[in-house]
């Protein structure tokens, strides 16, 4: 059994974590979304430098360690002067390294939809940028569910990183804990529960997003 | 109103239009048939630039379509295309699929753009299917709605690529019908059909097309009857026979 005075005595504390978890994960996740998809756009792009650029993000970003991507921020950015916390270099670290994923999986999707919806809404005058927000990207969308959640429960999971950054996050107070008691396996089994309160959630609503958007069309 | 002056195209070391003339005037219904793989539908396509030519001049009212000033967008507004596969957008309601381009290109309000929508829909008769999804829709009505989406942008010209073909034999009929319709009512229509009842009872015009060359150009009752060139002859010999 357990012993779940650990869980009961530091409670406050695995809830500050908690708290800060789920605010990099959220901005994380909104940001890679927006990030991504932008990077998708320009992927597909006639415009070569844009075909270039967003090529280049995907294909160094998404080869380099997570940990490695929020060092530039951590270690990189002072030395021009700038010196942000561990909780914002984890966040943003986050958010530009799973931008990565979000973008190959985005444009999967927009790739999937057949050349004649682009054809269609063009020849009747909408922009490119109309066609992709009417058109392409709320087709796209529906098949690029199962492969973002994907990406986002990584990202919560992941989030787990920013206890290496003195990010105050779930792991980082779980470390604080597990230091401090030395009730090594059910500090973490508690923190693993507390993850999985954030995780399985997301992964239904992916599914129930998944079936609602099947109905039509 | 459209008007093609010594236009070539090629896609890479494949030459697919060869040096097309043609003008088609205003409220004319020019048909355009040939066998697959003639450059019909890359002629059509040139129109309104999904493709672009590689030399000589294309002017749709004036307007040279593929100079960097033009503003590409504004042309197609008033070129109504319809598509062999319809390509209605499957994710939007009947209503929402005509509604778009009014709504987005020329801004026009909501409840304008549904009364407009609602009037083409039954003009093509199908006003009962407005709340539908596409999918929901026999093909026949799919592509009365791609005609009526493009008509509700009340565009000065409708271009037609082979809208029939993917279509049940049953279904052809009903969407020939609406053509005729917009024909008689003084439409300027470009059609690559394979239609050939369709081109001698509505073609003002028949362009005969075979490996990227204007052939021939007659009026059908011309085309049809006694054909000047020999490979017209021939393609009519063989779609007629049956």
């Amino acid at each position: 059994m357990p012993d779940i005075s650990i869980w009961t005595d530091y409670f406050g504390i695995y809830m500050k974590g908690f708290g800060n978890t789920v605010a990099a994960s959220v901005i994380a996740l909104l940001g890679s979304f927006a990030i991504g998809t932008i990077i998708a756009v320009f992927r597909i792009s006639s415009v070569k430098p844009l075909r270039w650029a967003g090529t280049a993000y995907v294909e160094f970003i998404r080869n380099i360690p997570l940990l490695l991507v929020i060092f530039v921020f951590y270690y990189g950015l002072p030395s021009i002067g700038i010196t942000l916390s561990g909780f914002i270099c984890g966040t943003i670290g986050l958010m530009v390294y799973t931008a990565s994923f979000v973008a190959e999986a985005i444009r999967a999707g927009i790739m999937s939809v057949p050349a004649g919806q682009t054809e269609a809404a063009r020849a009747s005058g909408l922009s490119y940028t109309g066609t992709m927000r009417h058109v392409v990207l709320p087709q796209a969308i529906k098949i690029v569910i199962p492969p973002l959640s994907n990406q986002f429960i990584n990202l919560v999971k992941n989030s787990s990183i920013l206890g290496v950054f003195a990010g105050f996050d779930l792991m980082y107070y779980g470390d604080q804990v597990a230091g401090k008691t030395y009730a090594t396996f059910d500090t973490y089994l508690f923190v693993a529960l507390l993850y999985l309160v954030l995780t399985l959630p997301l992964s239904y609503a992916a599914l129930r997003l998944e079936r609602r958007l099947a109905g039509n069309g | 109103m459209i008007e093609f002056r010594q236009v070539e195209k090629h896609y890479g070391d494949f030459h697919v239009l060869k040096t097309i003339d043609l003008r088609v005037a205003q409220g004319e219904v020019v048909v355009v048939v040939g066998p697959s793989g003639s450059g019909k539908s890359t002629l059509l396509r040139c129109i309104n630039r999904l493709e672009t030519i590689t030399s000589g001049s294309l002017t749709v009212d004036e307007v040279k379509v593929n100079d960097k000033g033009t503003d590409i967008n504004k042309l197609r507004r008033d070129i109504g295309m319809v598509f062999q596969h319809f390509n209605l957008y499957p994710h939007r309601k009947v209503i929402d699929n005509i509604t778009l381009a009014p709504m987005k290109v020329l801004g026009i309000p909501k409840p304008e753009a549904m009364a407009t929508a609602m009037f083409y829909l039954e003009k093509v008769g199908i006003g009962d299917k407005a709340d539908r999804y596409p999918s929901q829709l026999s093909g026949g009505q799919q592509q009365r709605v791609a005609i009526a989406r493009g008509l509700a942008m009340k565009p000065k010209i409708m271009l037609f690529d082979e809208p029939t073909s993917a279509l049940d034999p049953e279904m052809v009929g009903e969407v020939l019908d609406v053509m005729k319709t917009l024909a008689r009512e003084g439409m300027t229509m470009l059609v690559v059909t394979h239609e050939m009842g369709f081109a001698r009872e509505a073609a003002d015009r028949v362009v005969f097309m075979d490996e990227g060359r204007i052939v021939e150009i007659a009026p059908p009752e011309e085309f049809f009857a006694q054909p000047r060139e020999d490979r017209a002859r021939l393609f009519l010999k063989r779609v007629l026979r049956h």
